[in-house]
């Protein structure tokens, strides 16, 4: 409330600063059942939202106006107005460990590493539309650009899983290494983050073939794309690292060593990287331009990430109206500076067709 | 608080990425990371639980002693007993199969159109305060607990086994752990059976486990030491305990069974408040080898004697 009568006396006078970025991040904690909602200026928890179990991935709805997180072990999936951080309401649905909506948004696709099963649902009404039994652990999930396929990782079964999304049936399965973990569709094939080793796999989707692999450190988990498509930051867990590969010839560029296991990303309008630790209970943010990192604590065992882009910080909970302030609010920016980037939530599926 | 939080996180990421996760790659196991992270803290809270509870019970043993120590060599069993417990091998052993069949269970009945409810579905109010939801937790595995302990007193080759921690007649804070290692077995099934059914939070879970742990060290401690006529019938306290541990409550006939809330011995009538009485502990009748017998020892006869009692003999 201070703040906020701080920040109207001087937007009054005349004296405000030049903005500065309030963007919420959303932090699952899998350890400790519940979301840390952080705000970017300060780097401090302004929520603890209580969950009921594990909640590890979360996506933006169709429309973009909620965030979709799934509680895996409490069989829920919770949705949360992303500008307010209020949580909208709740839906009963099997396990949901890892989701994605396909491009076209005609399905959602829905892991469940412990129960061994992928569900397909009818993406707007969340209807059941099939349910694979698959190998050991389903992990991560990824499209392709027409919509037509989609991958799973068979985390315990070294294996990747292609299932056509029309007739709801497997095509193919393709060892690609010990442990996978994430997997995105890259410019016409997939990577995946092979945490049993040191590399990302390059595999041919069409057929599962492993064409080549790309050295990042031991324990490669995640790959995400930067928001300008030019990059590629892969996370090992082992070597506790980050690596930027050149999106266009998969050759490392860079690298951070970052302790507590970094592994889920999203990325702020500045270009930041904000990840998560999965060991010591904090979130990373990480400048790539200057490779300056910061940590801020958060809950036990954080694993999914979200930057929602906002102007101004988030006022307390109950203390007044809320003025919205959320990104569409916000004056235009010129391109290339400060415009609102389409966030990933657990990774964006590739603009590059 | 919080900066304790972040430094116990802190220490335990360091521990899993320098001592641990190197190992589970070169096992080719870091599918089972998450997990013994997972384990991490219950190893941890073992570890600290031990400190806390010699820290706290050691002073009042000698402060204010029940009896003179007369037999160290009995307490030095304790001692190993509390070693092999602590760790949290048996509660996450528990909790990871139980998780498992949890899942089999959970994803049949999603086969068949049903998704099993929450207890904070149940009770919703619990869904916005978790510390309430904590303690609904404690006492339901509490309740759990006292009836366990029930059991392990009513049925003939439960009580075979719940002997040698009974047997005990130096008893001190060491002695809560003194139980056959298939009797731990058993209670860690109850326990994290019941903590599964109701859904407590694995992340909770050793949170749950220290906090019954302590509570249980305390009971058995060699203090005269009880909490007043309210404190009596709020918390279990030495005194209440040692009652139970006396020559006259063995095998059937006992009182005193609760664990951490005398509540449940109130409501089904088997609380004795007599706070000045500290009897003397130990089974008069049983065999000497479960009371100064070693270890092995121990084990071998309560399974032998065990056997005997599902044999009728």
């Amino acid at each position: 409330m201070r703040r906020a009568c701080l920040a109207l006396s001087l937007g009054l006078l005349g004296l405000a600063p030049a903005a500065v970025r309030a963007d919420l991040v959303y932090v699952l904690n899998s350890g400790d059942a519940s979301i840390s909602v952080i705000e970017s200026s300060t780097r401090e928890e302004v929520r603890r939202i209580p969950v009921l179990r594990e909640v590890h991935h979360l996506i933006p709805t169709l429309d973009g106006r909620e965030l979709i997180v799934g509680d895996s072990v409490a069989n829920e999936l919770i949705f949360i107005d992303p500008a307010t951080a209020e949580v909208t309401r709740r839906e009963k649905l099997s396990n949901p460990y890892h989701l994605e909506h396909s491009p076209d948004g005609k399905h959602l696709v829905i892991t469940s590493l412990r129960r061994d099963q992928v569900d397909i649902y009818d993406a707007p009404t969340r209807t059941l539309l099939a349910r694979l039994k698959v190998p050991d652990k389903p992990s991560h999930l990824a499209y392709t650009p027409d919509s037509r396929v989609v991958f799973v990782t068979l985390q315990g079964a070294r294996g990747l899983m292609a299932i056509d999304l029309q007739d709801r049936k497997p095509l193919w399965t393709a060892q690609v290494g010990s442990q996978p973990a994430g997997v995105i569709w890259h410019r016409g094939r997939l990577l995946v983050g092979i945490m049993g080793a040191d590399h990302v796999a390059v595999v041919n989707p069409a057929d599962g073939r492993l064409e080549r692999t790309i050295p990042v450190g031991r324990g490669a988990h995640t790959i995400f794309p930067s928001p300008d498509g030019k990059t590629l930051y892969a996370t090992s867990r082992v070597d506790s690292r980050v690596t930027a590969l050149d999106a266009e010839t998969l050759e490392p560029r860079d690298r951070w060593d970052i302790p507590g296991g970094p592994d889920c990303m999203s990325f702020d309008p500045q270009g930041r990287i904000w990840m998560t630790l999965r060991w010591i209970a904090r979130i990373a943010v990480l400048d790539p331009a200057t490779g300056a990192v910061e940590t801020i604590p958060v809950g036990r065992s954080p694993h999914g990430i979200y930057v929602h882009p906002r102007r101004e910080p988030l006022p307390a909970a109950g203390t007044e109206p809320f003025v919205a302030t959320a990104e569409p609010a916000l004056a235009p920016a010129k391109a290339g500076q400060d415009a609102p980037t389409p966030q990933p939530a657990v990774w964006q599926r590739d603009p590059v067709r | 608080m919080n900066a304790i939080a972040d430094l116990y996180a802190g220490f335990t990421g360091w521990l899993f990425e320098h001592a641990l996760q190197p190992w589970l790659y070169a096992a080719g196991l870091m599918d089972w990371a998450e997990d013994i992270y997972e384990w991490l803290d219950f190893a941890l809270f073992g570890l600290i639980g031990i400190a806390v509870v010699w820290l706290v019970c050691r002073p009042l043993e000698a402060w204010r002693p029940v009896e003179p120590v007369a037999d160290r060599r009995a307490i030095r069993t304790d001692i190993l007993y509390t070693a092999l417990t602590r760790l949290g091998l048996l509660p996450l052993i528990a909790f990871v199969f139980l998780a498992t069949m949890q899942s089999a269970w959970e994803g049949w009945l999603t086969e068949n159109g049903l998704l099993p409810p929450t207890l904070e579905e149940l009770v919703p109010a619990l869904r916005d305060h978790p510390v309430l939801a904590f303690t609904c937790y404690v006492v339901i595995l509490d309740f759990g607990e006292y009836w366990r302990h029930r059991a392990q007193h009513r049925f003939r080759w439960w009580w075979a086994l719940h002997e040698i921690h009974h047997a005990q007649r130096q008893m001190t804070f060491w002695t809560d752990d003194r139980n056959h290692l298939l009797d731990d077995v058993i209670a860690a099934l109850w326990f994290g059976g019941i903590a599964l059914l109701i859904g407590v939070p694995p992340g909770q879970f050793p949170l749950v486990v220290l906090l019954l742990r302590l509570a249980e060290s305390l009971s058995h401690a060699n203090v005269r030491l009880d909490y007043g006529w309210l404190g009596e019938r709020l918390l279990v306290s030495p005194r209440f305990h040692r009652l139970h541990h006396g020559v006259l409550s063995a095998g059937a006939s006992g009182k005193n069974y609760a664990v951490l809330l005398p509540v449940w011995d109130w409501v089904f009538g088997t609380a004795d408040f007599q706070r000045k009485t500290y009897l003397p502990t130990g089974v008069p009748e049983g065999p000497e080898a479960l009371a100064t017998g070693g270890w092995l020892r121990q084990q071998v006869v309560g399974l032998r004697r065990m056997v005997a009692a599902i044999r009728g003999r």
